[in-house]
């Protein structure tokens, strides 16, 4: 309890009183967090030259050069098709084209498997054992690295610009946001716009968002975690579905083991989103959402990443194929204190959405 | 230039139409003779020539790359078949040779112009202009005016549609409509389940069962839900519209008999949000013609969905090249190398694996022009003769096969949606949405 009340005093002295206080976003145990920030962790060093050391990957554009050099006789069927339907129906077979994969020792994430093994990454922090995959084959494509990356840009823009993508998690059983044995969380989608200041451009704390039962049913889930010195680390989640539009086509991703691991305050939840990323889903995600145009401008080709993700996926092998069909990741996360209502408290109507 | 298939030229399918459903009425406007409007199952009343067939304009169209389409006054669509593409959409460069060159039909070979004689004479929005040949070729509004060979009998609308196109979307040939007759501050919205009511903002506008032409029952809290539409002091009763008087002073619009309302709590334009509030409808002038009895409806985790009747997602498919004259390449007369390209790597063994067809049953037949059932050559893809062996009867939505998605594995699964080019804007698949509480009414 002293604990808690100088993590208030302290907060309160940063943060004011307006969306700093403990006591008014804590309340009976329960205190809500709506995502507003998500992107596959990507660890960078200057010039990329730790990681990237051979530089970084081609795109569609770069490869379509090579492959037909101006000047030769085209047809739709033999370029353009032929690329697209590479894109869309992938093999993992070689594309003819060197794919830089990440080459450091550094990676964000988390251990999944619980091992070290040969080619695990080391966090910063030096934890070794670090399973993030997911990164070997992206951390080498201009698109996926920050700040200004296209599907850096886009693709996190998107969580916090399309209700489709609202994704919350409640913890439950909360003594208290430092240190909690345990803490029931539970994830639901909300179905409202966030909060945001004046800019528009910044999500507040201390918003409200109904519980989308309706279209979002197949994405509640329950687990249960810890926390320790304001860290929650939770159990794994068997299968957790993030829906993730951009550019209105509603897609999903869907994460084997997920686990979060976030810092918490009672104003803001930041960390990551960790598990096995179903290796299909994935890939379908990113093409479908975006085009050949605009993975263009990221220089990522889907035809090569697809095919690096199939080589370096490393978990849940297929039972027929031994393939493994699922890939190692962690995304940085970031939320939002938001209170939650539930279908119960939004009275007549919600129970009439929910038939 | 096109066959037109023995079958399909000589079927007299009739407009659905009932009486319990009203159509929507339009704005009379004066026309040279020839022209008249023309009832339709999904778009709405539109201008017709005098044989009934849909009239359509090119408007400009910004692309990736350019403008495809024409500029007000300055047809674009000539006899000459384009042979190269023109890089309109990145990544891909101009220059590369056009599918099916032997048999590509050219511009005017699938949208004769309307032609005027030389004594036509210009009333009100509509003109002649001259063409690069010298023929003279009506106008409305400066844009040259076209029919569309796809369309067979009156009201007929498959050349194009007025629903909501994408900046990344082919440059579009859109049916010529009469303003909707609706008072200043609404505005009508084609979208898969009829052509919606709403205001200028995009917002759908309610009507509540418990209500009357003479009086709302919407009162007190109801009205911070559902808020009246209110009617300016000096607005009129006309047609199908007229005004209740809430309160002194406090008018509130009537359409067919029941006062509108906004609902505080849409989140998205066209949103069908406030419907769920029992009592409380969308408002349509007109609906679209029912889907066959052997279709479902099913909820997804975006929004409700047309499905077959095992619960799998219907889709369509959407295509048009990168040609300057942006020709259409999701018709079963048309090239069928996009779509081959697409749902099977060019394979038809696999595009029926990964994208079926919907199969009618030997009991079902063409519902509307908007729901027929076609003969297709499933190796091919091409409209079959009706003697054709290994040919299948498949369900058509607006004259085009609809389909199913293979890795679609419950009901309620959309996991095809959006696979293809540009987001399956231009060469790829959508599903068919009927509800879409998250895209903004990009249905």
């Amino acid at each position: 309890m002293k604990r808690r009340i100088l993590t208030l005093a302290l907060l309160l002295s940063i943060t004011g009183v307006a969306y700093g206080n403990e006591a008014t976003t804590l309340r009976n145990g329960t205190i809500g967090y709506v995502m507003t920030d998500l992107f596959w962790a990507v660890y960078q060093t200057p010039n990329a030259k730790e990681e990237c050391p051979n530089g970084f990957n081609d795109g569609p554009r770069e490869q379509f050069e090579k492959l037909f050099p101006p000047g030769s006789k085209l047809t739709v069927e033999d370029t353009q098709l032929r690329q697209e339907i590479e894109t869309w129906h992938p093999t993992p077979d070689p594309d003819g084209f060197v794919f830089h994969e990440v080459e450091g020792r550094y990676s964000w994430g988390l251990n999944l498997d619980g091992r070290v093994d040969a080619n695990d990454f080391t966090h910063p922090d030096g934890t070794p054992g670090i399973d993030n995959e997911v990164y070997r084959a992206v951390g080498c494509i201009i698109g996926f690295r920050g700040p200004d990356g296209v599907e850096y840009i886009f693709q996190n823009k998107a969580i916090a610009d399309e209700r489709y993508n609202r994704m919350m998690i409640e913890l439950t059983g909360v003594d208290d946001l430092e240190n909690d044995d345990e803490v029931t969380v539970n994830l639901y989608r909300g179905q409202d716009n966030l909060l945001k200041d004046a800019s528009g451009n910044r999500v507040m704390p201390g918003g409200s968002q109904r519980v989308d039962t309706r279209w979002g049913r197949s994405l509640i889930r329950h687990t249960t975690g810890r926390i320790e010195d304001g860290v929650l680390t939770t159990e794994p989640i068997p299968e957790m579905i993030m829906p993730w539009m951009n550019l209105s086509v509603p897609s999903i991703q869907i994460f084997r083991d997920a686990r979060f691991r976030l810092k918490l305050s009672p104003s803001n939840a930041t960390g990551l989103l960790a598990g096995y990323a179903d290796v299909d889903t994935y890939y379908k995600q990113l093409i479908r959402n975006d085009s050949t145009h605009h993975l263009s401008n990221g220089q990522i080709s889907g035809i090569s990443l697809y095919k690096a993700l199939r080589r370096l996926a490393d978990a849940y092998p297929d039972p027929e194929t031994g393939d493994n069909t699922a890939i190692s990741t962690a995304l940085d996360v970031k939320m939002v204190q938001v209170f939650i209502v539930h279908p119960q408290e939004q009275g007549e109507t919600e129970q009439n959405i929910t038939h | 230039m096109r066959a037109c298939v023995a079958t399909l030229c000589l079927l007299a399918i009739p407009l659905a139409a009932s009486a319990e459903e009203p159509s929507e009425a339009w704005v009379a406007e004066p026309t040279p003779p020839g022209f008249i409007v023309q009832p339709t199952e999904l778009d709405g009343p539109v201008f017709a020539d005098a044989s009934g067939k849909t009239i359509y304009t090119w408007p400009l169209h910004k692309l990736r790359n350019g403008y495809s389409g024409e500029t007000p006054g300055k047809p674009a669509c000539y006899d000459e078949v384009v042979t190269v593409t023109a890089g309109l959409m990145s990544p891909y460069p101009p220059g590369i040779e056009l599918p099916e060159l032997d048999s590509r039909p050219s511009c005017t070979d699938l949208w004769p112009p309307v032609h005027a004689d030389e004594h036509a004479e210009p009333v009100g929005k509509w003109t002649v202009i001259e063409r690069r040949d010298g023929k003279l070729q009506w106008a409305y509004d400066e844009q040259p005016l076209y029919t569309s060979v796809l369309d067979r009998q009156p009201g007929d609308v498959f050349g194009g549609t007025t629903r909501r196109y994408g900046g990344d979307s082919p440059a579009f040939r859109v049916p010529l409509k009469p303003a909707p007759r609706v008072p200043p501050g609404f505005a009508v919205k084609t979208i898969t389940l009829g052509r919606l009511l709403t205001t200028n903002t995009n917002e759908s506008v309610y009507a509540f069962d418990g209500d009357t032409a003479t009086q709302s029952n919407c009162i007190g809290e109801c009205t911070l839900r559902f808020r009246p539409v209110l009617a300016p002091a000096l607005a009129r009763a006309f047609g199908e519209w007229t005004i209740l008087e809430r309160s002194p002073g406090v008018r509130q619009w009537v359409f067919r008999g029941k006062p509108l309302y906004t609902h505080a709590l849409d989140q998205e334009s066209w949103s069908q949000q406030g419907s769920d509030v029992p009592g409380w409808r969308n408002v349509f002038t007109q609906k679209a013609p029912p889907f066959p009895d052997s279709f479902t409806v099913q909820s997804t985790i975006a929004g409700t969905v047309l499905a077959d009747a095992n619960g799998m997602t219907i889709y369509t498919y959407i295509c048009g090249d990168d040609s300057q004259d942006q020709l259409s390449c999701d018709h079963p007369t048309d090239t069928q190398v996009y779509r081959l390209a697409m749902c099977g790597g060019g394979d038809p063994d696999r595009c029926r694996e990964h994208w079926p067809y919907v199969e009618a049953s030997d009991s079902e037949s063409s519902l509307s022009r908007t729901w027929q059932v076609l003969r297709i050559d499933p190796a091919t893809g091409r409209l079959a003769d009706a003697e054709q062996a290994g040919a299948i009867r498949v369900w058509a939505y607006r004259d085009r096969p609809v389909y199913t998605y293979g890795p679609d594995q419950r009901p309620g699964d959309v996991h095809g949606s959006g696979t293809g080019e540009w987001r399956a804007q231009r060469n790829g698949l959508k599903a068919f949405w009927l509800r879409d509480d998250f895209m903004g009414g990009t249905l």
